[in-house]
């Protein structure tokens, strides 16, 4: 096993700097394959030695500057694919301020802010109830075992959390399994669990997503519900009767003002989603520190 | 000699940044069930009598940015005894781009012979 995990240290050198999520890819990838094909090497034929059927295996795989290389490029493509915040790069003030509308990054932060109260409110409350149940397991026998148990779906619910912020707010998240040395038994995995900086960092995300999901979707349901009215206030004013209600004080606008009232409005949409854009950019980066490992 | 060997290398690499994932595409196109990476590089090894066209390890990265784009999905294997391991299937897009992809190939293998001098009719 040592050559393997020389062959990844050197690999890890090889793309210091990258994206994390890039390089845990990386190691992934080739940890399985060389594993796979270490041991096909073996099994194939005997006269070799451990150190000779690896060396066959790297020629075909690819030295650690040559598989770093690989991904260095396909990761250059990739991202000059999808240039950030391609449209707002008008020369022109309004350009930038109406060219919100056609950013993806804008939109998709909007949906994930529109549901974070939901995913917020799932994560946060299995933290909170299956933490509690745990704690109070772990006067009993069988505590570590659920404890163990616990924490892995906090892990479960870490990675399908990067899922959904890297569709959504654009950040690359890690796509590795949960455990990568693979061949211990469930009792050392139990350990991993709790001896994982990993684990406790999901932890406090997924409870501090509680208390944030639901600011972000009130944030949204609040300023979507003050942009639409503002600009429908002629046509609930005029139209169906209806005051303008702010604050618990119901007020007719005066008519000269309506289209006033409308314009601001309409003006309020694409400043929703360039503070949206921002704060979806924030809780990308913070995501990324609390759910990738380093 | 050693800048005609670089500039082979570099050659080979520049087509093969295209055409592995067309490969890539058909192979998964073709295959019964979904594919783990060292499977899906014997298979190649295999069908192509060994032709060395390309390191391995390039695969798994043209695999990862197929899945990005849509074209291939995955999932991870959690198996208890062995390693798990990250199987990819081609998806309905993935399909689709298959043929429009053989429909250029096509044109640009036609087009390459007229100036290489064979024998097209």
């Amino acid at each position: 096993m040592g050559y393997i995990e020389d062959y990844l240290n050197q690999l890890r050198t090889e793309l210091k700097g990258c994206d994390p999520a890039l390089l845990q890819d990386a190691l992934f990838d080739a940890e399985d394959h060389l594993r796979a094909a270490l041991a096909t090497a073996q099994a194939e034929t005997s006269e070799f030695s451990e150190l000779e059927a690896f060396h066959k295996v790297v020629e075909r795989y690819g030295s650690p500057v040559e598989t770093a290389s690989a991904y260095r490029e396909i990761e250059a493509r990739i991202s000059s694919f999808w240039p950030p915040e391609s449209r707002l790069s008008s020369r022109f003030p309004a350009g930038r301020f109406f060219g919100i509308f056609g950013e993806p990054r804008a939109w998709g932060a909007f949906l994930y802010m529109l549901f974070a109260g939901l995913t917020g409110g799932v994560y946060g409350l299995w933290a909170l109830i299956g933490g509690a149940a745990a704690m109070l397991c772990s006067i009993f026998i069988f505590g570590i075992p659920v404890a163990g148990l616990f924490l892995f779906s906090i892990r479960g619910i870490a990675l399908l959390e990067g899922r959904l912020v890297q569709a959504l707010l654009g950040v690359r998240m890690p796509w590795r399994p949960i455990f990568i040395q693979r061949e211990i038994g469930w009792g050392s995995k139990i350990k991993l669990l709790f001896t994982e900086m990993q684990t406790w960092k999901a932890l406090i995300y997924t409870l501090l997503q509680l208390p944030l999901g639901l600011a972000y979707s009130l944030f949204i349901a609040l300023a979507m519900a003050l942009s639409l009215s503002f600009m429908a206030a002629p046509l609930l004013e005029l139209v169906f009767k209806l005051p303008l209600e702010l604050f618990g004080t119901d007020a007719f606008t005066p008519v000269w003002l309506l289209p006033v009232v409308s314009l601001g409005g309409i003006f309020m949409l694409p400043m929703i989603l360039h503070a949206v854009r921002r704060i979806g950019k924030l809780h990308g980066r913070y995501a990324k520190t609390m759910l990738v490992k380093r | 000699m050693g800048y005609g060997i670089d500039a082979n290398k570099k050659f080979q690499k520049e087509l093969n940044s295209g055409t592995a994932a067309l490969v890539l595409l058909s192979l998964l196109a073709r295959a019964e069930e979904p594919m783990y990476g060292y499977q899906i590089a014997k298979r190649l090894e295999s069908e192509s009598g060994k032709l060395p066209m390309m390191k391995q390890g390039a695969l798994y990265p043209v695999l990862r940015s197929m899945e990005n784009s849509g074209l291939l999905a995955s999932h991870v294997d959690p198996s208890i005894s062995g390693p798990p391991r990250r199987y990819y299937h081609i998806t309905a897009a993935g399909r689709d781009t298959l043929k429009s992809w053989k429909a250029i190939w096509d044109r640009t293998k036609t087009f390459v012979q007229v100036f290489l001098g064979g024998d097209h009719d």
